[in-house]
């Protein structure tokens, strides 16, 4: 890692922001696609969430040039979207969300001519686009029509073809659409080796909160076209202060050890088999007093203790608790 | 990474800092591939056999008429080299119609189109590079029979002046005629995006509509109301040409050739119509892509 980040050093200083945005908008007549954007993304993995329509389409595609914002500007690794948008495209790669391969051209042929499209010489092109695509994992099928590939092939060709030209920063949207679990893993794993091992910046967006979790830095919500939310991903991840508790048995079990607990002075709740207990009162605030607590009714009422551990925060909770942090 | 000898190492992601095209050179190659793809080239075999079988038909008479010429010693050829082009229009228009869609229907059908405006190359720079090969195309396949034309007219001796001026003529209005094909055609195209609905409104706005504007000039003629005759030329390609050629004397007769002002409304008309094709073009592409 430390030898990658060297290297980049001359393209991209590391506490330097990748993309920026002020106020961008953008309305579609009555349609608020994005309302007031300001974000900061820095190198390194950057999911983008939201729901479908929450606007990352939009913001993908106004920093690629493709469209006009209403209001509000934005700069994509120094340069400014509105003057040097040419010369952005020239230094990001794009995995659209749609399909969008030609069906009688196979992946071999038609990442040679996107690296071409994209200025590498006829000779780089051809010897970028075989090793991207090894590096995605398209082996013996890159030679045939794309039309007769899986969805998880497709997404590995959409995918090559963003990085063919050695970009320094990629959108990928919704990159593990459409794909099988096992498929979705390889695909998130990959997100994350271009992040960290390739050295190339990642902005990239799901619709399903939990995925990006494991995989990015940092996290960007969206929620109607507004930032809900923009922080490192291990701030959403935080320790609640609650601690989890699992006894052996069923949920009479489970309903014993709640009981006991709130008499002892403790707000309990049920998670699915497990006690949720909140942050405890002033006096059981010392550090381990909540631990022997649970350890003294659990073995005071003959119930085997399972699983005693801190709860941590998800990516979901930001929408349970609303715009509370913008 | 690891200093042992004998271990056979996975480089891991190579970074590019070699050099990069500007926009021209991208632009070229993009060219070059569209102007290839019209032909074929590059593509699967299948795609090769209808260009190539259309540019054998357009040839063929061509190259008999060269043959009669050299060996029975014609003193001029049968045909000049702009009523050559305009007896073989039917072939011209099912080229330009059946190969428009290659350049103007899949990046958009296919949404490829997406890939390529997210790079270098804006989206009017795209549209008219594509207007761009599929001119150049048309006038290959044009000129190909005018040249073997002139190289048996040379071949046999002929006048080489008159010959020369004929040619002039023709590649000329050749190329007025390929950039207003190239231009009606692309744009039928990239807006219905079923290759048999971009060729059968292609067939429609060179063949049928040809047809009808020489049918009511034959008529307007026969009336004595040429006016009408000359003004309908205005709505084809081929009547335009065919007018042009006429008023030029290049050889070609038409019912109601046009006069010196009317010429040149023609050359207007044509110029401003391409112009329109490739605006229309270029606004088209841009809407795609910001889908």
């Amino acid at each position: 890692m430390a030898g990658v980040t060297g290297e980049l050093t001359g393209l991209l200083p590391t506490n330097q922001s990748v993309i920026t945005t002020a106020g961008l908008t953008k309305h579609y007549g009555s349609v608020h696609a994005l309302t007031d954007l300001t974000v900061d993304v820095g190198p390194g993995v950057t999911g983008l969430v939201g729901a479908n329509g929450a606007g990352k389409s939009t913001l993908i595609k106004i920093l690629l040039g493709l469209l006009e914002p209403t209001s509000g500007s934005a700069s994509v690794l120094g340069h400014d979207i509105e003057h040097a948008s040419q010369e952005i495209r020239r230094l990001v790669g794009y995995m659209p969300e749609h399909d969008c391969l030609p069906p009688d051209v196979s992946a071999s042929d038609f990442v040679v001519h996107m690296a071409r499209m994209s200025g590498l010489g006829a000779a780089p092109a051809r010897e970028r686009a075989a090793d991207v695509l090894r590096h995605v994992g398209l082996d013996e099928e890159r030679y045939r029509p794309m039309g007769g590939y899986s969805t998880g092939m497709k997404q590995r060709a959409k995918l090559a073809q963003a990085l063919v030209h050695d970009p320094h920063l990629v959108f990928l949207d919704e990159p593990t659409n459409g794909l099988d679990p096992a498929a979705r893993t390889d695909m998130l794993r990959l997100v994350q080796r271009i992040g960290s091992d390739f050295g190339i910046a990642v902005l990239v967006t799901s619709h399903l909160l939990g995925e990006l979790e494991q995989v990015s830095n940092h996290v960007i919500v969206l929620d109607g076209g507004r930032l809900l939310r923009s922080s490192a991903t291990t701030d959403f991840l935080r320790r609640t202060g609650n601690l989890l508790v699992e006894v052996v048995g069923t949920e009479t079990e489970r309903d014993r050890l709640g009981e006991a607990l709130a008499q002892r002075g403790l707000t309990c709740r049920p998670r699915g088999s497990m006690v949720a207990v909140d942050p405890p009162p002033p006096e059981l605030a010392e550090a381990g007093a909540v631990h022997d607590v649970i350890r003294d009714v659990t073995a005071e009422l003959g119930l085997g203790l399972m699983r005693l551990e801190p709860d941590h925060g998800h990516l979901e909770d930001v929408f349970l608790e609303g715009g509370a942090h913008v | 990474m690891s200093e042992r000898s004998g271990v056979i190492h996975d480089l891991g992601y190579r970074r590019y800092d070699g050099p990069r095209d500007g926009t021209a050179t991208i632009a070229r190659t993009l060219y070059v591939t569209g102007l290839r793809h019209t032909y074929g080239l590059g593509r699967s075999g299948k795609s090769k056999i209808l260009p190539f079988i259309l540019l054998a038909m357009a040839t063929l008479p061509a190259a008999i008429v060269v043959g009669v010429v050299v060996l029975t010693g014609l003193g001029s050829l049968p045909v000049t080299y702009a009523d050559y082009t305009n007896q073989v229009q039917l072939v011209i228009s099912l080229f330009a119609a059946a190969q428009a869609p290659v350049l103007f229907s899949r990046d958009l059908r296919h949404r490829s189109i997406v890939l390529y405006l997210a790079r270098p190359l804006s989206s009017s720079v795209f549209a008219v590079t594509r207007w761009l090969s599929l001119t150049t195309s048309l006038l290959f396949f044009m000129w190909v029979p005018t040249f073997l034309l002139f190289a048996g007219a040379l071949l046999a001796g002929l006048d080489k002046s008159d010959q020369l001026e004929g040619l002039l003529k023709a590649v000329v209005l050749q190329l007025l005629l390929a950039a207003l094909v190239a231009g009606v055609t692309g744009l039928i195209s990239s807006v219905s995006l079923r290759r048999g609905f971009a060729v059968v409104g292609s067939v429609v706005a060179l063949i049928v509509v040809s047809g009808v504007v020489t049918s009511v000039q034959a008529i307007t003629n026969a009336q004595d109301a040429d006016g009408i005759g000359v003004a309908a030329g205005l709505l084809s390609p081929w009547s335009i040409f065919s007018g042009l050629a006429d008023a030029w004397h290049a050889g070609v007769v038409t019912f109601t050739p046009p006069g010196s002002a009317w010429a040149l409304a023609y050359v207007l008309v044509a110029v401003v119509l391409t112009a329109l094709c490739v605006l229309g073009l270029v606004a088209r592409f841009r809407k795609v892509g910001s889908r």
